[in-house]
């Protein structure tokens, strides 16, 4: 089910910013590779050039060795990308049940008419993101911010994807929520879903991860074992805002 | 689609009601039923692409008008049966429902709802100005052919077509299709980023939308017989379409169809007392009031009086 993700001279100019400048990296079937940076160094435009929401100035990105930048976000999603955003973005009419059910959706309004959908199994990624059966019939502005991040993931989980980017799944949550996250993330590792993650929250992020990739101003600064990268003096410096 | 046996009793009851009515009320009263219907499927119309999706159309009169007068043109001038012109108006109404959808794929709001009231305008303008020997000019036409003769048959006729309309829709809504364009008024970002072609999903809405609009339009000129731009093209016709959905209850299908009943017997009541345009007024008045009571409109009261007679048995 993994999925390898190339990206090979990526540039992202916003007018006179830099926001990725001349990036690139690999990510291997079945791995889990964490992001950092501080803030502004450009992690959430790597994502949403990733999903086609913002077209590269420059670079390509391939998935499975198939270049990808000329498809739509939906087709990419569909190729089985897929992520999470900063800000959790759920659909704040419907219940947490409907929020998923959006995510499994076929992309063919024949389909969507047609067939019912597996109720099944939205129940299913509902509860594996740990929600109880009580909270699948509550609306998103009853939901504490673990429990958004929880339905971002499981909306994301339904539909399907091979390759999760996670972009700072880990912001206002509580230790406790913290945890449930790691731990659905460590088991889907085990199932062999590839990620890329950004995180803050490095001693959470740790754990979760192969290897890191460090960028600041848009441009890679390090890249190897974790322990590697932040002890790397480009990667401090960048942290404290002096390089 | 999970259907639930008080939903088809509520219908069944609608139908059946409908089909006693004219024994049971005068003349006066089926012509404004007959209004009401007509209301009814332009509210539908009207909701089934702003309700749901929040693209907020200030411009159906526009596609109402393409309807009315392709159908009004083709009859009057061209002697084309209304079998093959009514067909005719529906298609292109679709076509005008593309061009309304052309600035839903750029701009959103307030602005996409100003771009709209342009469309309107501007087909006010048109109709006047270009081969006003085919449309009528200022004037507008008459002597259409009319589908039905007498209050009863117009009633019925008008009755089938917005009921059709009515549950085709309601069935429609209630499949994952009505979710997906529920999700688009919600955030648009989102449903593109669960995988879905938004771009695809709007065309759907526009599309339907100008379907039932072009329908609406089209009977709706075979019943009265006649077409007048300044009625058709008027910020008040808009502005009561709006408004039954909005008392009604916006992104449902029965409350467009609640609020286009109330306020159409709402007008007919206030008539004898205020003659001019400051019925207007009082509706707006009112319409204000239930919307700033229960945003949800008065299907959420009706709901919400069920759910209490429920809960006390
Ligand atoms: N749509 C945009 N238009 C203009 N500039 C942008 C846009 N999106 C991001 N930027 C700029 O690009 C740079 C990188 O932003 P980005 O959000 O990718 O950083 P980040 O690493 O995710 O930061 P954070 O840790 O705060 O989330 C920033 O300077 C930001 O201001
Ligand atoms: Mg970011």
């Amino acid at each position: 089910m993994s999925v390898s993700l190339a990206v090979t001279g990526l540039v992202k100019r916003f007018g006179g910013l830099l926001a990725t400048d001349d990036l690139s990296f690999r990510i291997d079937p079945g791995e889990s590779v964490g992001l950092i940076g501080p803030n502004g160094a450009g992690k959430t435009t790597v994502f949403s050039q990733i999903m086609g929401e913002h077209r590269q100035t420059s670079g390509t990105i391939g998935l499975d060795g198939e270049e990808i930048s000329g498809l739509s976000t939906s087709a990419r999603i569909r190729r089985g990308v897929c992520r999470t955003y900063q800000v959790p973005r759920p659909f704040p009419d419907l219940t947490v049940a409907e929020n998923v059910r959006v995510g499994q959706m076929p992309d063919s309004i024949w389909e969507m008419i047609t067939r019912s959908g597996d109720r099944q199994r939205e129940v299913e990624l509902a509860l594996s993101v740990g929600f109880a059966k009580g909270d699948l019939d509550r609306k998103p502005s009853e939901l504490s911010m673990g429990n958004l991040r929880k339905l971002e993931m499981a909306r994301t989980l339904a539909t399907e994807p091979r390759l999760m980017l996670l972009d700072e799944v880990f912001a206002g949550l509580t230790a406790a929520e913290i945890s449930v996250i790691a731990e659905l993330v460590q088991s889907l590792r085990a199932d062999g879903m590839t990620f890329l993650i950004v995180s803050h929250d490095l001693k959470a992020l740790e754990p979760l991860i192969d290897r890191a990739i460090a960028i600041d101003r848009g441009a890679k600064v390090a890249e190897g074992p974790y322990l590697d990268v932040i002890k790397n003096p480009r990667v401090r410096a960048s942290y404290l805002g002096t390089s | 689609m999970r259907l639930r046996w008080h939903h088809l009793a509520l219908w069944a009851a609608l139908v059946l009601g409908m089909l006693l009515l004219p024994y049971l009320v005068g003349n006066g009263t089926l012509r404004t039923m007959i209004f009401a219907n007509y209301l009814a499927i332009f509210a539908i119309s009207w909701d089934v692409l702003s309700g749901r999706t929040g693209y907020v159309s200030f411009g159906h009169p526009f596609l109402i008008g393409i309807g009315a007068y392709t159908t009004a043109i083709l009859t009057k001038r061209f002697d084309v049966p209304v079998e093959i012109s009514i067909p005719l108006a529906v298609v292109a109404t679709m076509v005008g429902g593309l061009i309304v959808l052309l600035p839903a794929l750029r701009i959103k709001g307030s602005y996409f709802a100003l771009v709209t009231l342009a469309f309107m305008e501007l087909m006010y303008q048109l109709v006047q100005v270009i081969r006003p020997d085919l449309t009528g000019g200022t004037r507008g036409m008459s002597g259409l052919p009319t589908l039905t003769r007498g209050a009863v048959n117009g009633f019925y006729l008008s009755t089938a077509l917005m009921l059709a309309i009515a549950i085709s829709m309601w069935l429609l809504m209630r499949t994952r299709l009505g979710i997906a364009l529920a999700a688009i008024g919600m955030n648009e970002e989102s449903v593109r980023g669960s995988g879905l072609s938004v771009t695809r999903l709007k065309t759907f809405a526009f599309i339907t939308s100008a379907f039932i609009a072009g329908l609406g339009g089209a009977f709706y000129i075979h019943y009265l017989g006649s077409i007048a731009p300044r009625a058709l093209f008027d910020i008040n016709f808009l502005f009561t379409i709006i408004v039954a959905a909005l008392i009604g209850g916006a992104g449902t299908v029965v409350g467009p169809l609640i609020g286009a009943f109330f306020l159409t017997f709402l007008l007919e009541f206030l008539r004898p007392y205020l003659p001019g345009a400051e019925r207007y007024f009082v509706y707006g008045g009112m319409a204000l009031l239930i919307y700033m009571y229960q945003p949800k409109g008065i299907i959420a009261l009706f709901e919400a009086g069920l759910g209490r007679l429920g809960r006390s048995r």
